[in-house]
């Protein structure tokens, strides 16, 4: 396997416990701190045209973890956020898009990191070594006057080291790994294929072998079957760098194969999050409970429901809960207060004040109808 | 569009200073339909003096009044201009337009010809011309020449936007919802075409005027009608500035420098806006 | 390589339509005149005394043999063609013998050499300003250039040229305004000649330059404040590529392909102010002959002038269409 020089390996993590890849993976991480702890983040683009400032709340407000050797999937229809958390996470923010508060918080091996208060320099330095970035469209994401050997030097020579000819065998090793043939390494990336320039993409992203790896829609512009073999290479290098993976798409079906956690964005902000498995089996959140309940099945006959409304505009969303215009289960405090990502049971977190009623009656008095209590003592899982 | 001219006017400096000198430099034009004097007409004040009262500008040694002779100068000069810059938009227009929709064979003739007027260098050919025409040459042939020399540049900018505007989805969409080509011409493309059309007038006039204002100073024109270029040239050929007489030069380029650069903030600000991409990656100052 | 030598195969095509159409251009304005040269000359070398109608009827001959206007149209275009062919163009009639080719040759190294140096100056130093400009958008300095180089550029070659000479021929005379060198000195490649040529050369090569810039400073910003955005430059910031690399290997290689497009395109123009930038300053090259010829009313120096200015202007836009593929491996040779 290729050098590694940096972080000191920790007592039990060790790099290539090959045996992991029979065993399932253990529900819950062990209890060291996350791989990267966002806190309260948001993010707007803000753009100022002849005068008139606009506001695209595109993430408000948003908190979450994705622990150690874990694949977290971000869910929700587009633009919902997703992207653009994701890039906040990353780091990759530029104008007009600009973080207004809140915190990214990194831990690699002992390695910390606040991203926003940090240099430069610091930031540069834990790139593509700790944390890598898999874009949407890798299509173009590779320097076009320039072989792919290039890209590969330039973004990862300075993390391994070592001589010119020693980095090459280490990256064409990595490459048939991943089964991709070491002669792409001369080619334009105009020669290669769709397929093909994502999985280099993919084995660039690792080469370095990160402890975190970001993926923006990395398979939507494929078609189904080099999907399948993109995943599947993905779920490979996951389980053999033990790094954790973030992972957007919104194709269900993806999250479902892949994740193991899943969290649920709306209109800008995380609105429900658990294991994959209670996800699709007993979502709590309406709009959750809609997604699911809309993944067509075979077999199924019964007619689906669309939700009433559109999403909302991002630049004047709704007051309270972005969702309260379209929700079946609507309450007057929904349009008043916005609903906190309360901890249901352990690993399970809902953003909703129909399953999570409100901390303080101090709002105004609610009515509460027989209707809307057996709802909420309804088992969840009822799709509607 | 007028609001787009006004929000243009309000919030894009350089197109507010652009508009600002070039109406200076249109009022002093038409000021000379109020001039006292013919501009043919020499010895009509005493010669060769210094800006004073009432010669705000000074007088020339062929006793004529700087001002007013320039006002004169500076309407020729820009009536040229329009004249080359119109004559061409028919050709580069027509040219452009054709070899960007029809595509195929037409437009890689149509291309050939074009790179051809765009590397043969015109100004020997336009003096090749002075030498056979002599005294026989008047402005509006020099207009005519210049016009079907140089329509080749901007003929590419618009052929590339007809080009993409050809393949673009909005354009498909409308044919396939039954809209004629000439409504979607008019309806969906013209707001695209007009701004580079006007930001390459602009440039044009530019062109034109600056190849006017070379070829009068060397007196390859018609040296009897005011023009700027013309004006330099009677002021060379009394060695004006040898003379200490720095008036007669130095306001006519003065203002034709006004011009040229009035004209060129105008395109300029006018690309900017055409450009999409380089609204949004300003952001928030 | 075989789609290369398909390529240059079409280049050439394309060059041989340029030197066509602008040979064809000469021929036709320089015949559809209503003016006779012939008549022209000779009423101009006749008006200083009387000379014998024989004589006249002898200088029509000969004159209309030099001009090439024997014959019906057909014959005097083949003739034409056949003299632009070997690049012979007769005698000088303001330098009368010396052949127009002769003065040719001796004025071209000039204007070759005024133009390469300040073409490459202006291309090399427009393109790395605006290229910065366009990367770093927050400099002031850079902005502040801008403004500079911007506000020089649509003011036409002759007038920059003319301020410079007004201010270093008049207001402070530190820098020779005319001539190529210094007039009776030994010329050859001895220190004294050189530098006194590279003295000679900088007002020229000033208002060339300083006219020039702008164009390409702001080409290449918003080339450069557009590539900026594209993925793969997204793509190398993420990766914590440094910003030297970026700035060389991501963004600049990929402005080349352009820029180099706009180069053959602008030759026409440059080599315009070219001609007239020599003929303020005096300088020995091409440009001011034409100016001279055509004063002079030497029919044939101007003609090959014109010709040989197509000639050469098309020669230099072939050459660099010829890097092109080396540039860009993305062209498609065979387009």
């Amino acid at each position: 396997m290729g050098m590694h020089p940096g972080t000191p390996g920790q007592p039990g993590h060790s790099r290539n416990q090959r045996d992991e890849l029979r065993e399932p993976r253990p529900a819950t991480a062990a209890i060291d701190a996350p791989v990267v702890d966002v806190t309260n983040l948001r993010a707007w683009y803000v753009t100022r045209q002849f005068g008139v400032q606009r506001e695209v709340r595109a993430v408000d407000d948003v908190s979450l973890q994705v622990r150690r050797n874990e694949i977290y999937g971000l869910a929700g229809e587009s633009s919902c956020g997703k992207s653009t958390l994701i890039k906040t996470i990353a780091g990759a923010v530029r104008p007009p898009l600009e973080v207004l508060g809140g915190s990214v918080l990194f831990d690699f091996h002992g390695e910390h990191l606040d991203l926003y208060r940090s240099p430069p320099a610091a930031r540069a330095a834990i790139r593509w070594k700790h944390l890598s970035y898999v874009m949407q469209g890798s299509m173009s994401v590779l320097n076009p006057v320039r072989r792919v050997r290039h890209s590969f030097v330039d973004f990862a020579y300075r993390h391994i080291g070592g001589s010119i000819a020693d980095f090459e065998n280490t990256v064409r090793a990595h490459l048939e790994r991943l089964q991709l043939r070491p002669g792409v390494l001369e080619a334009y990336p105009h020669e290669l294929s769709g397929g093909m320039r994502q999985r280099v993409a993919i084995a660039l992203a690792t080469v370095c072998r990160p402890e975190l790896i970001i993926a923006d829609e990395p398979t939507t512009a494929l078609d189904v079957i080099v999907q399948k073999g993109v995943l599947g290479m993905i779920r490979e290098v996951q389980r053999e760098l033990q790094s954790s993976l973030l992972f957007v798409t919104h194709d269900m079906a993806v999250h479902a194969y892949l994740c193991d956690r899943l969290g649920v964005m709306y209109a800008g902000r995380l609105i429900e999050e658990a294991p994959t498995a209670d996800i699709f089996r007993a979502p709590l959140h309406p709009y959750t409970r809609h997604l699911i309940a809309s993944l067509p099945r075979i077999g199924q006959a019964a007619r689906m429901d669309a939700l009433k409304g559109a999403p909302p505009n991002l630049a004047a969303p709704p007051a309270g809960c972005r969702f309260h215009p379209r929700c079946p289960l609507a309450m007057e405090v929904c349009s008043q207060q916005v609903p906190p990502l309360e901890t249901l049971t352990p690993g399970h977190r809902v953003a909703c004040f129909a399953v999570t009623p409100p901390a303080t009656p101090a709002s105004a008095p609610v009515s509460v109808s027989p209707t809307q209590v057996s709802t909420r003592a309804a088992p969840p899982g009822d799709s509607r | 569009m007028w609001k787009v001219l006004r929000d243009l006017l309000r919030h894009n400096r350089g197109f507010a200073i652009g508009v600002a000198l070039l109406s200076f430099v249109l009022a002093i034009a038409l000021l000379s339909f109020v001039s006292p004097y013919s501009p043919l007409d020499s010895y009509v004040v005493p010669p060769d003096l210094p800006p004073c009262w009432p010669y705000v500008l000074g007088t020339t040694s062929r006793g004529q009044d700087v001002f007013w002779t320039l006002t004169f100068a500076i309407r020729n000069t820009l009536l040229f201009g329009f004249l080359v810059a119109l004559l061409s938009r028919l050709l580069s227009l027509t040219i452009g337009l054709v070899a960007g929709y029809a595509g195929g064979v037409v437009d890689r003739a149509l291309m050939s010809l074009n790179d051809t007027f765009i590397v043969i260098p015109l100004f020997p050919i336009l003096v090749l011309f002075y030498f056979v025409m002599r005294d026989r040459m008047s402005w509006v042939s020099l207009a005519l020449v210049m016009a079907c020399l140089g329509w080749a540049y901007d003929a590419r900018l618009i052929r590339s936007v007809a080009m993409s505007l050809r393949t673009r989805e909005f354009t498909e969409t409308g044919i396939f919802s039954g809209m004629s080509m000439p409504r979607i011409l008019v309806e969906e493309h013209l707001p695209y075409v007009l701004p580079i059309v006007f930001s390459t007038t602009m440039n044009n006039i530019n062109w034109s005027i600056g190849l006017e204002v070379t070829l009068s100073v060397l007196g390859f024109t018609d040296i009897n009608t005011p023009t700027i270029g013309v004006m330099i040239y009677w002021a060379n050929q009394h060695t004006a500035l040898v003379a200490g007489i720095w008036w007669w030069i130095a306001f006519p380029v003065l203002l034709v420098v006004i011009t040229f650069i009035g004209l060129f903030l105008l395109a300029v600000s006018m690309n900017e806006f055409i450009d999409p991409r380089g609204r949004l990656g300003r952001g928030a100052p | 390589m075989h789609s290369y030598a398909r390529y240059l195969l079409r280049r050439l095509g394309q060059f041989a339509l340029v030197v066509f159409i602008g040979i064809n251009l000469s021929f036709v304005i320089t015949h559809s005149t209503p003016i006779d040269p012939v008549e022209q000359t000779i009423s101009a070398a006749t008006s200083f005394g009387s000379t014998s109608p024989e004589a006249i009827a002898m200088m029509r001959q000969s004159l209309r043999e030099l001009y090439g206007l024997q014959g019906g149209i057909g014959e005097q275009y083949l003739a034409f063609w056949k003299r632009v062919a070997v690049f012979d163009f007769g005698p000088s009639l303001s330098a009368f013998p010396t052949p127009v080719s002769d003065l040719i040759w001796r004025a071209l190294p000039w204007t070759a050499g005024l133009l390469f140096v300040s073409t490459t100056i202006t291309w090399v130093v427009g393109n790395l300003l605006g290229g910065l400009a366009g990367y770093l958008r927050d400099s002031r300095a850079l902005r502040f250039a801008g403004v500079l180089v911007m506000g020089f550029h649509p003011i036409p070659y002759y007038i920059v040229a003319f301020v410079l000479l007004i201010v270093f021929g008049y207001l402070w005379p530190v820098l020779p305004i005319t001539g190529g060198a210094q007039m009776n000195m030994a010329r050859g490649f001895n220190t004294s000649f050189v530098l006194s040529v590279l003295q000679h050369s900088i007002l020229p090569v000033l208002s060339l330059v300083m006219v020039g810039l702008g164009g390409w400073f702001m080409g290449m910003r918003s080339l450069v404040s557009n590539i900026v955005n594209e993925d793969y430059v997204v793509y190398a910031e993420l990766g914590g590529v440094a910003p030297s690399k970026i700035l060389g290997a991501y963004v600049m290689r990929n402005t080349l392909v352009p820029q180099v497009t706009g180069l053959a395109m602008s030759l026409g123009g440059i080599f315009n102010g070219a001609i007239i930038t020599e003929q303020v300053f005096g300088y020995p090259g091409i440009g001011s002959l034409l100016v001279d010829a055509v004063h002079a009313g030497d029919y044939s120096l101007v003609l090959g002038l014109t010709s040989v200015s197509i000639v050469a202007v098309s020669v230099a836009v072939l050459l660099i269409d010829m890097l092109y593929p080396f540039l860009d491996p993305r062209v498609k040779l065979a387009n």
